[in-house]
């Protein structure tokens, strides 16, 4: 059982790395990927009532974890409280982590559940698109506003998609993991995350696209 | 599938850089801290040992019982109130007719539904 005889509270915490070198398992040209390196030591220090070392955890992964689950909930609001779930169900599981693989796949396992835990509870079969003004907030620089009305288009044409399309697209091109980590986090066949992936992009590289023209 | 991109194993940056912009969360800071808030209550959710959890509900229940027993009580009460049932002599007399012929020449035993029913038949 973890101990909770760490550090008071979680200070200094390195900042987030988006940026990192690519991962060992990275497919050629892949997405953001966080640096992994330590996270199994990290988890150790957690196990061992290392409070610091868990919000060092949360830190490093919270982007990838929120953004995960809003591409599943779409609302951000409940896409945060989804991967706070997800976060603390982790804390919970952590003697069930396997230190031998990596650690952000088995977290977005929990995230991704969490996240869909949390849909079907809504009962909202489709996540509603943001309502353009609640995005915006003012008069803004135009090309800001461009960006935010792609933004928006986006997160709409996300959210047509079929779940597993989300996760497995955001996933994929979002996030950087390959199709076998994927694969591994929806527990569905490498083959069908490669399908999602290609149904998925097809959909939003269309809307890309078309935004791309409409632009020019 | 002939169409090769269904096998493309190359993420698509701009795909993804479009995607990651318009996931991106805002205050970064404050989920962090919302999260560790949380630390504790997580940690002692999953540490309150099942006996706990099982006296914890000891109480109400105990009061679900009685309540239970209670109406129980009264129910039968009200049921035996309101019959014009004699006695159980009487509920358990033969019946005459040709039900209690017809059971009693059977050259098997009769099911147990069958006397049951000779017995509380309206006569």
């Amino acid at each position: 059982m973890l101990s909770r005889g760490g550090a008071a509270a979680v200070t200094a915490m390195p900042a987030e790395r988006d940026t990192p070198p690519p991962h060992a398992s990275q497919p050629p040209g892949g997405g953001a990927r966080i640096g992994t390196g330590d996270d199994p030591a990290l988890v150790a220090q957690t196990l061992a009532g290392d409070r610091a070392a868990f919000g060092i955890l949360v830190e490093r992964y919270a982007a990838q974890a929120r953004r995960v689950a809003r591409a599943v909930l779409g609302d951000p609001d409940d896409a945060d409280d989804a991967a706070q779930d997800g976060f603390l169900s982790a804390l919970v599981k952590l003697v069930q982590y396997d230190s031998r693989r990596p650690f952000g796949p088995w977290l977005m396992r929990i995230v991704a559940n969490a996240a869909t835990d949390r849909r079907r509870r809504r009962n909202v079969r489709r996540a509603e698109p943001l309502d353009p003004a609640l995005v915006g907030g003012g008069p803004r620089p135009d090309a800001a506003a461009v960006q935010s009305e792609l933004g928006d288009r986006l997160r709409a044409a996300l959210a047509e998609l079929p779940e597993r399309r989300q996760t497995a697209v955001v996933l994929f091109d979002v996030e950087g993991y390959s199709h076998a980590e994927i694969a591994g986090i929806l527990r569905i066949p490498e083959g069908t995350v490669r399908s999602e992936v290609f149904h998925g992009r097809r959909r939003l590289r269309a809307l890309l696209e078309d935004w791309k023209e409409q632009a020019k | 599938m002939k169409n090769p991109e269904l096998f493309d194993h190359r993420p698509d940056p701009e795909l993804g850089k479009a995607l990651r912009a318009a996931l991106e969360p805002s205050d970064h800071a404050a989920f962090v801290a919302r999260v560790m808030a949380n630390y504790d209550h997580a940690l002692e959710r999953a540490t309150v040992p099942t006996w706990e959890v099982l006296a914890s509900w000891f109480r109400p229940g105990v009061a679900a019982a009685i309540v239970a027993l209670i109406a129980g009580f009264l129910f039968g009460r009200m049921v035996l109130n309101t019959g014009d049932t004699a006695s159980i002599e009487m509920a358990m007399a033969p019946v005459e007719g040709p039900g209690l012929a017809a059971l009693v020449t059977a050259p098997d035993p009769p099911d147990a539904s069958v006397v049951f029913t000779s017995l509380v038949e309206p006569r």
